[in-house]
């Protein structure tokens, strides 16, 4: 056995961070002593650890955890390219059940994290949008899958770069997402064709949206439709991000400066 | 003989002795009935998850009690002190009553006093909790300062109203709270009247929409389009700029709507 444990001792030996992901307190503890940086990556800073990096989703997906866990380390300078760093997380339970080890370099920046902190819209905002589109993705309307197309932040230029296709549903109105209410009004709104677009504070200033961006050089997946081609348009026309549930598959896709950034399943969140 | 005997003792007691140990028996059983349905009633208002937290709840859950059961408890003996002075009254003792008059007349006032004092601390605590609450997402240590002011102001006003029910003199710490409101009062208007006046242009703004997020509009100088608008100020970006102008000033210089 001790074969076994020198083995996979490898796996921690020499890192320069130990990444734990939503560790419970008495986890944290355990690592007091350990002489290395130690990064905490959870949805709130539970164990009142100095260094912390707030995760805005759950990402059941392991890989986009870690990435945004390690991004948001380089982006505070927690870690520094070239660093080697031990991540501790749950991937079957809620207990650290895995240990991931990783090289960290620029290469890893997919631009997740700048996604939720960098965008222009605020990071609860952006969070808020994708809890909406995550459950309208479980729950579709009255049964049967719906898609729909969110446009976030920079809703100036978004709307002059749109046109109505109905009357707005939302003018004079006043509700932003994340208010009780909305998630049933977008459902029933999501019926109809057209995007949402959402101000950088949250207001979701209007409804059936045409958006009329340029599609050139938009570079996304073929096989996506004409929903995903004009949300990747748009952020690269503007500064908003776009956040697309797709009909077909039931995919939550963010897009940011044309570029596919994020794939969520919501059936597994 | 003996069951004569018993006759005669009871006979000996006058009726109103009588009427008067049954007056205390009712209030026993009044004053028991007045604590359970205080105390059911105060729960079924969401009291107890309401002032959860406070010291005075804490305090009180050391004692192995709960702010609740206490006032149930006062509210129970207040209607027995009434059947007490009740049942003296009915009982006619003379020099008992001439002595009691006096403290009759004062204890529901002391009873009232007394509630004023145990509603206002718990009220206080729980002001400071919630306003606490409010700033924790401002970490700066200055701000814990009003937290503690909000309190002690519920404090001073319901030790003021405490002390008028039992009619000490209080002007002295009237003439202060008035110092305090008016101080409180002018110089908030005075410190917040920018906002204030850009609030309530907000207001109109909002309601009325003249404007909307992605019209392209002129204020004074500053063309551009409209980003974000809330109550008091109105986000405007032109070229690489966006600038945060607050609505008082979409008042004072007018805008013009361009229209494309």
């Amino acid at each position: 056995m001790a074969t076994l444990r020198d083995s996979l001792g490898d796996l921690v030996a020499d890192v320069d961070g130990l990444f734990l992901f939503s560790p419970s307190a008495s986890h944290y503890e355990r690592f007091d002593d350990v002489d290395v940086t130690r990064v905490v990556i959870a949805a709130e800073n539970g164990v009142g650890a100095d260094a912390f990096v707030e995760l805005p989703l759950g990402f059941e997906n392991v890989r986009d955890r870690i990435k945004f866990g390690v991004e948001g380390a380089m982006d505070r300078g927690f870690v520094t390219a070239g660093d080697t760093v031990a991540c501790s997380l749950a991937m079957f339970g809620d207990d650290a059940d895995t240990v991931v080890r990783m090289r960290v370099d620029e290469s890893v920046r997919s631009g997740i994290y700048d996604l939720f902190i960098d965008s222009r819209a605020e990071p609860g905002v952006v969070r808020d949008v994708f809890e909406v589109a995550i459950d309208l993705g479980k729950k579709g309307q009255k049964g049967k899958p719906v898609g729909a197309l969110f446009v976030v932040g920079d809703a100036g230029k978004v709307m002059n770069k749109s046109r109505p296709l109905s009357y707005n549903p939302f003018e004079k109105s006043h509700v932003h997402v994340g208010d009780p209410i909305v998630n049933v009004m977008l459902k029933e709104f999501s019926r109809l064709d057209g995007a949402f677009v959402v101000s950088d504070s949250g207001k979701i200033v209007s409804a059936y949206r045409y958006l009329e961006p340029s599609a050139e050089g938009v570079d996304i997946p073929k096989g996506l439709g004409a929903r995903h081609m004009a949300g990747g348009a748009i952020t690269r026309d503007t500064n908003a991000i776009a956040i697309v549930l797709s009909e077909s598959d039931g995919m939550v896709r963010a897009f940011k400066g044309g570029d596919l950034l994020l794939e969520i399943d919501p059936e597994e969140y | 003989m003996q069951g004569g005997s018993v006759r005669a003792a009871l006979s000996t007691v006058p009726l109103r002795f009588w009427l008067a140990l049954g007056t205390l028996v009712l209030g026993v059983l009044l004053g028991w009935l007045v604590r359970v349905i205080t105390r059911r009633f105060l729960r079924r208002a969401g009291v107890p998850g309401a002032i959860e937290g406070t010291t005075f709840e804490r305090t009180a859950r050391e004692f192995g009690t709960s702010t609740v059961a206490i006032l149930g408890a006062i509210a129970g003996y207040f209607v027995f002190g009434i059947a007490v002075f009740a049942a003296i009254a009915v009982a006619e003792i003379e020099y008992v009553a001439q002595f009691w008059n006096a403290v009759a007349g004062f204890l529901p006032q002391l009873f009232l006093a007394v509630i004023v004092l145990i509603v206002g601390v718990v009220l206080g605590d729980k002001v400071e909790l919630v306003v606490s609450e409010r700033f924790r997402g401002v970490k700066l240590p200055q701000v814990n300062v009003l937290p503690l002011v909000a309190k002690y102001s519920v404090f001073y006003l319901a030790a003021l109203i405490a002390l008028g029910q039992v009619g000490v003199a209080t002007a002295a710490l009237i003439v202060l709270l008035a110092a305090y409101v008016f101080a409180l009062v002018f110089l908030g208007g005075l410190a917040f009247r920018q906002l204030l006046s850009a609030g309530a242009v907000g207001a109109y703004l909002l309601l009325h929409q003249p404007y909307t997020i992605g019209d392209e509009i002129r204020i004074g100088e500053v063309r551009g389009i409209v980003q974000e608008m809330d109550l008091f100020v109105t986000h405007v970006e032109a070229e690489d700029e966006e600038y945060v102008l607050p609505n008082d000033k979409v008042f004072a210089d007018g805008f013009a709507r361009v229209r494309t």
